[in-house]
């Protein structure tokens, strides 16, 4: 099969993207919207780039539970991309959402 | 007064001077900053960022976001993309706003560059399978002994006692789907894997009535390995009681804001 970027059929595919990913700029540079910096409205995209924003130094200031959140999610995230592990771990995911969908 | 913002739609690996025309969100005139051996591609604004309650006009600037993507990508090759609204401004009268996209390409230079060499003649798909829960319990309770079982033992009985016996089917099919939604994902993700450089597992989300979202999957494809996924889906596809929706190809959007690493022979 082919993929497709019908309009109508990958709406979501392009919001899902171009909202919540895409490359993360230091907050500094970035204008900001009432005094947040948009980065913390994209906040699944920042969780996302976590290490490159600690390079950056974008979370030093944050919220300490904020991050204990953070860290926890990039670490499943990083158990994820063992190869083995990530099956498993994604599976009992998939497991979930899936069949409680039914 | 001169616009103190710089709208950044992406980054191309290309230092020229280019003018795209006004193709722009809100038709401004989309054009490159280049730097060195980079340039981003960006459009002039006020440093406010566009914030809109109404759908559909969020909607259209997202398309054009990407229209623009689109178009860069046709005129300069690779681009790494940026997400909505990343606008950069001058906080210093003295420092132009170009100065300002200029300054950041220098510091992250090394950083844009190991992405894009990730990046470069691979695009992202979108690859959601998904499967029929109708259609697939019906399956089951043909083929499972434990289901065909319960269902002698309830031809027969009062209506009462039936309907409990319908409830201990239900339960005995979502259970067995239960188990082989494990293997599902198993297989699919490594047919899937196999023809991918990198992939990212997204989370699932409410499909239609009809049909459940098993695997939602971003991968970063090789232009030459794209027919090949696209064969492996259709395999999937033609698979009685599964769907596949494959979008793309997309700017690597969900390849440019993790730490690049290095992609493992073995995972090929």
């Amino acid at each position: 099969m082919n993929p497709t970027r019908d309009t109508r059929a990958t709406l979501v595919d392009l919001l899902d993207r171009v909202l919540d990913k895409g490359l993360v700029l230091d907050a500094d540079l970035i204008i900001h919207v009432a005094g947040i910096p948009l980065l913390g409205v994209k906040l699944r995209a920042a969780l996302a780039g976590m290490e490159t924003m600690l390079k950056y130094g974008i979370w030093q200031d944050w919220d300490e539970a904020l991050r204990a959140i953070a860290t926890k999610e990039y670490r499943q995230k990083k158990v994820a991309t063992a190869p083995e592990r990530e099956i498993a771990t994604l599976c009992h995911k998939s497991g979930d959402t899936g069949i409680t969908a039914l | 007064m001169e616009n103190r913002g710089r709208y950044i739609y992406g980054v191309a690996a290309s230092g020229s001077t280019v003018s795209l025309g006004p193709i722009g969100i809100e038709g401004n005139d989309v054009f490159t900053i280049p730097h060195r051996d980079f340039c981003a591609i960006a459009h002039s604004c006020p440093a406010e960022p566009y914030q809109s309650g109404d759908e559909e006009t969020v909607k259209k600037w997202v398309k054009t976001h990407q229209d623009v993507l689109d178009e860069a990508k046709k005129v300069l090759g690779t681009v790494i993309p940026m997400g909505f609204d990343t606008i950069l401004q001058s906080k210093d009268d003295a420092v132009s706003p170009d100065q300002v996209v200029k300054d950041w390409l220098k510091e992250d230079s090394e950083r844009l560059q190991a992405i894009m060499e990730k990046i470069k003649g691979r695009d992202e798909y979108g690859v959601q399978i998904f499967y029929a829960p109708g259609t697939i319990a019906k399956q089951i309770s043909e083929e499972s002994q434990e289901i065909r079982k319960i269902k002698e033992e309830m031809a027969g009985k009062s209506p009462g006692t039936a309907y409990l016996y319908k409830q201990k089917v239900e339960r005995a099919v979502k259970a067995e789907i239960e188990r082989l939604a494990n293997d599902w994902f198993k297989d699919f993700y490594a047919r899937v894997r196999r023809h991918c450089d990198d992939i990212v597992v997204e989370k699932t989300r409410k499909a239609d009535r009809n049909k459940v979202l098993l695997l939602n999957l971003s991968c970063l494809v090789a232009m030459e390995s794209v027919a090949n996924l696209g064969e492996e889906l259709e395999k999937i596809n033609n698979t009685e009681g599964f769907s596949v929706h494959f979008s793309g190809p997309w700017p690597p959007y969900s390849f440019v804001a993790k730490p690049v690493v290095p992609v493992k022979e073995e995972a090929k």
